[in-house]
């Protein structure tokens, strides 16, 4: 796991729905259906061997204080599945920027 | 199927595109580029989404239930709740049998004794037991029981009709990412010569995370045909 600064993940901590941190997650929001999504896609990594889920975890924990400190504790399986697929080279910054501009696109399509 | 839709509502039609979250937007593009690459199948995500809404506490229930009657049982699963959960096929190693990779955890039993009352509570998010007690119930995630639970368990127990004697000790469990915990309630009288399926029936989700105590004549799915006490 690098420390790197991913630009295309800092665009989206500056651009989602954050909450101020306050060392505890706001407690009562209820999960966004992304959110069980997400649960969904870490539990397929791990199972087909892409990205162990407890090696996920412990970088959520060192990722989750240090560079991911200030973004939202529900969005960091996100950030870090994310970072740490970028780190291994199975997806490319520039990749997930084309398809996070794609799916942009299909949201905003009323 | 018909697609019309000439029935009256009592709200306007969505015509615009709600607000767009863009942790949501990172979340779809990891799933689809993950899927592009042949890293999992669209098919997989549609099956691991399904089995979490779908797994319910018959897995706990069942260890509790083989505890009650199996003193040696019970000695395995309270000293290694992980290992002992095997023996009734439920591996939280494995993800190719009834565990969940994201649940690849420690996993601990608590037992409630006369003198002891264990309940679990997730403070931080809503970190909970899945490959045993299924999807945590609404209330386990609200700020209402995870905030209060800490700092004043009987009062929320009691809200649950649970009213514990002042002498008994009331612990609470605080979950996280790698520590799960679940409630082996004690046996109620009057149990004596059951079978283990009799007695599954009684541990109930509720019991598990310790916010009710197992009664004979309820089970999850069916209600005393009469009130056993007073209101």
């Amino acid at each position: 796991m690098s420390a790197n600064r991913y630009e295309v993940l800092d665009a989206a901590i500056d651009q989602g729905d954050s909450e101020p941190v306050s060392g505890l997650p706001q407690l009562d929001r209820p999960p966004s259906p992304w959110e069980t999504s997400m649960q969904a896609t870490c539990d397929c990594l791990s199972w087909r061997g892409a990205l162990d889920a407890l090696e996920r975890r412990q970088a959520e924990d060192e990722l989750g204080e240090t560079l991911y400190a200030e973004s939202p504790v529900h969005a960091r399986s996100t950030l870090v599945a994310a970072h740490l697929l970028m780190d291994r080279g199975v997806i490319t910054p520039d990749e997930l920027q084309a398809k996070m501009a794609e799916v942009r696109a299909r949201l905003e399509k009323a | 199927m018909s697609s019309d839709h000439d029935h009256d509502h009592d709200h306007a039609p969505i015509q615009e595109a709600p607000e767009i979250d863009e942790f949501e937007v990172l979340e779809t593009a990891v799933r689809e580029l993950s899927i592009e690459h042949g890293l999992f199948s669209a098919e997989d995500h549609r099956r691991f989404s399904e089995w979490a809404q779908s797994i319910g506490p018959t897995g706990g229930s069942r260890l509790v239930a083989k505890a009650w009657v199996d003193s040696e049982f019970k000695q395995r699963l309270l000293a290694d709740g992980t290992t002992a959960s095997e023996e009734i096929g439920i591996d939280w190693h494995d993800p190719t049998g009834t565990g969940t990779p994201s649940d690849y955890t420690y996993f601990y039993v608590l037992e409630n004794t006369p003198e002891v009352h264990n309940t679990i509570v997730c403070t931080l998010c809503s970190c909970y037991p899945r490959p045993v007690l299924g999807m945590s119930p609404e209330w386990y995630r609200t700020p209402h029981y995870r905030r209060r639970m800490v700092r004043w368990p009987r009062e929320v127990l009691a809200e649950f009709g649970l009213h514990l004697p002042p002498e008994v000790e009331v612990r609470v469990h605080d979950s996280n990412q790698k520590s799960r915990f679940m409630v082996m309630p004690m046996r109620p009288e009057g149990t004596d010569g059951w079978s283990e399926d009799q007695l599954a029936a009684i541990v109930t989700r509720d019991t598990m995370i310790g916010v009710a105590l197992p009664q004979v004549s309820w089970t999850a799915s069916a209600a005393p045909s009469e009130p056993t006490s007073s209101a």
